[in-house]
């Protein structure tokens, strides 16, 4: 353990950085060890939430690539221009310096379950009693024909947020006039269902200010989507002619594209377009897969706890997981991560351990102070997270609930963002 | 203030109805609260801070106990707030109760 740990140091000191407060580090010795892959919406909560409760029992590294997680939430508001591209970015400062989390900015690259160890792209190994794997999505390969992550920055996904959201803005922005947008929708189950749709309805924003003639064209493979009545219905109210969807019975399931020619092709249906955002189908971030716990694309996970079904000292949060009734959303990994927290935390220290409960709510801003909402409430059932109750925004709400629901939702980022990083 | 609280727990006002006086009776685990509080946190910040989500630290305790009974029969409608509510025994909402009201709005965290 003690090799183990000093070759994390020394390796450390040359590849990463450990921004880990030097008390809670030279107490640390002899205690049980979480570490957390992944510093996002499930990661950074389990984080915060181990090290916070704990109140120093529990060694908790993170591992997270990135010194500044950009939120996908709220990244479509930035393309509409409700937000500066900086409101998304949040660093890890003082996940270090007030809980004490060695953060380690690197990336894992495999997990010895034998050993209990996580390899690092520096070369470290890391050990842990409890491994939480919070490491969000990867693309499937060849999902759309002609599209691979090699020609992310012609035809951007932004389904990562950062310097992909940028560019996509980019992209809009230099549109000529009456130039067409394409964006080919993912096939379920992806994260943020309503989030393809809430681009569309703020690059329409965008587009109705600097762009008016432009045209918006989804392909999509699904027959229906999330809180499509509701997107609809102001896309007509705010947007009407600019938008068109082709569902799969009109070959928006069969799609290829050509990034050299900027071309789409939609059923034999070739479109010249400007802007091509190509959101592919989805699976478990990598590491998941290293780690042995994926079956198919998802990492099975038992609901009370949110314990892998294939080794019970790991841990899946948030999109990696197959999370049962629950969407992909970055509402959903920080409620199961704090779950998840309680457990781990009780199975290394004997601390309370209280039955899991879930929530979910999903905003989606559809035009200046128009937002909506599809939320509902989970629990362990058979074998799986199940949906309770739930509850949708209706059609033809008058502006100030719609007003209401939009400020909730800047209520709701100041409040998970807080609880994320401190 | 928190004695008062205390106090007025036990000789709840009159007005209560029968429901009420059952989970104002109820006693709150602080430690459960805690836990089920971080249900609440993705959205009302613990700091006590106001954007667009009102704040909830620091409540009076029966004040915090009918209100929650309020959204969970609904006499007080918010979708979101309506569905986390239900789900709420009387157990549960004293205990969440029970825990914020040791927050103080002033505290950092
Ligand atoms: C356009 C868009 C809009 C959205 N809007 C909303 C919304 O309004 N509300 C909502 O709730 N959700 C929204 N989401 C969904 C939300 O962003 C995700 O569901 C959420 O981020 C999932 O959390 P996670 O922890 O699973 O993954 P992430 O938050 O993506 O975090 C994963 C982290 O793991 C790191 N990582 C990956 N692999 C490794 C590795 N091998 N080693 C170390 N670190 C690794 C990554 O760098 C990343 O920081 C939106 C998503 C998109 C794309
Ligand atoms: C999805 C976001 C969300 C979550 C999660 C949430 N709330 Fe709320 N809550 C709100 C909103 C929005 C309001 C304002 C409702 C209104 O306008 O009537 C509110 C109102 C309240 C109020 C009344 C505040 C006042 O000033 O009158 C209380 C008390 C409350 N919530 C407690 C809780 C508790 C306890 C939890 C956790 C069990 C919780 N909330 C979880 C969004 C949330």
């Amino acid at each position: 353990m003690n090799i183990n740990r000093r070759l994390f140091m020394g390796t450390g000191a040359a590849a990463t950085v450990a921004l880990s407060a030097p008390m809670v580090r030279a107490a640390g010795h002899g205690k049980p060890r979480v570490v957390v892959v992944g510093g996002g919406a499930g990661g950074a909560t389990a984080a915060r939430y181990i090290a916070k409760d704990s109140e120093g029992a529990i060694d908790v590294t993170l591992i997270e690539p990135t010194r500044t997680y950009y939120t996908c939430f709220f990244s479509n508001l930035y393309l509409g221009g409700f937000k500066e591209f900086d409101d998304l970015g949040h660093t890890y400062g003082t996940l270090a310096s007030a809980y004490g989390i060695n953060v380690v900015h690197d990336w894992a690259v495999g997990v010895d379950r034998d050993a209990r160890t996580v390899s690092l792209a520096g070369g470290a190994s890391v050990p842990y009693d409890k491994l939480i794997l919070s490491p969000g999505i990867d693309f499937v390969e060849g999902s759309v024909p002609g599209w691979d992550i090699s020609v992310q920055n012609v035809m951007p996904h932004a389904f990562k947020a950062g310097s992909q959201t940028e560019l996509l803005k980019a992209q809009v922005e230099a549109m000529p006039e009456g130039g067409l947008f394409v964006m080919i929708a993912p096939p379920n189950p992806y994260r943020c269902p309503p989030g393809p749709y809430e681009r569309v309805s703020m690059i329409a924003h965008t587009l109705s200010k600097i762009n008016p003639s432009a045209k918006i064209l989804i392909a999509d493979p699904k027959e229906k989507y999330s809180k499509q009545g509701l997107f609809e219905a102001a896309w007509q109210k705010y947007y009407p002619g600019m938008i068109e969807r082709l569902g799969p019975d009109f070959g928006g399931g069969n799609v290829t594209v050509d990034p050299s020619a900027m071309t789409v092709d939609i059923d034999g249906e070739v479109e010249q377009a400007a802007v091509v955002n190509v959101i592919p189908a989805m699976k478990a971030g990598r590491i998941a897969e290293l780690a042995g716990v994926t079956d198919g694309n998802w990492a099975p996970i038992n609901p009370e706890d949110m314990s892998s079904k294939a080794d019970p000292d790991i841990y899946v949060l948030g999109d990696a997981a197959a999370q049962g009734d629950m969407p992909k959303s970055g509402f959903a990994a920080n409620s199961q991560a704090k779950v998840c927290a309680n457990a781990v935390r009780g199975a290394l220290t004997e601390s309370r351990v209280f039955p899991a409960k879930y929530t979910n709510t999903c905003w989606s801003l559809v035009s200046e102070n128009d937002g909506i909402k599809v939320g509902a409430s989970y629990e362990p059932a058979e074998g799986k997270i199940s949906s309770i109750e739930g509850f949708v925004s209706q059609t033809g709400e008058d502006a100030a609930v719609r007003q209401a629901t939009y400020e909730e939702s800047e209520g709701w980022y100041a409040g998970i963002t807080a609880d994320m990083f401190g | 203030m928190r004695a008062a609280a205390i106090l007025a727990l036990c000789a709840f006002p009159a007005f209560a109805n029968e429901a009420e006086e059952l989970l104002l009776a109820e006693t709150g685990d602080a430690e459960y609260g805690e836990y089920l509080a971080s249900e609440c946190t993705s959205c009302h910040q613990i700091s006590g801070a106001m954007d667009g989500i009102p704040p909830i630290v620091g409540w009076d305790e029966i004040a915090f106990r009918l209100t929650m009974h309020h959204f969970r029969n609904k006499t007080r409608e918010h979708q979101a707030m309506n569905v986390i509510a239900a789900r709420l025994g009387d157990e549960e909402i004293a205990a969440l109760s029970a825990y914020f009201a040791t927050l103080n709005p002033e505290d950092d965290g």
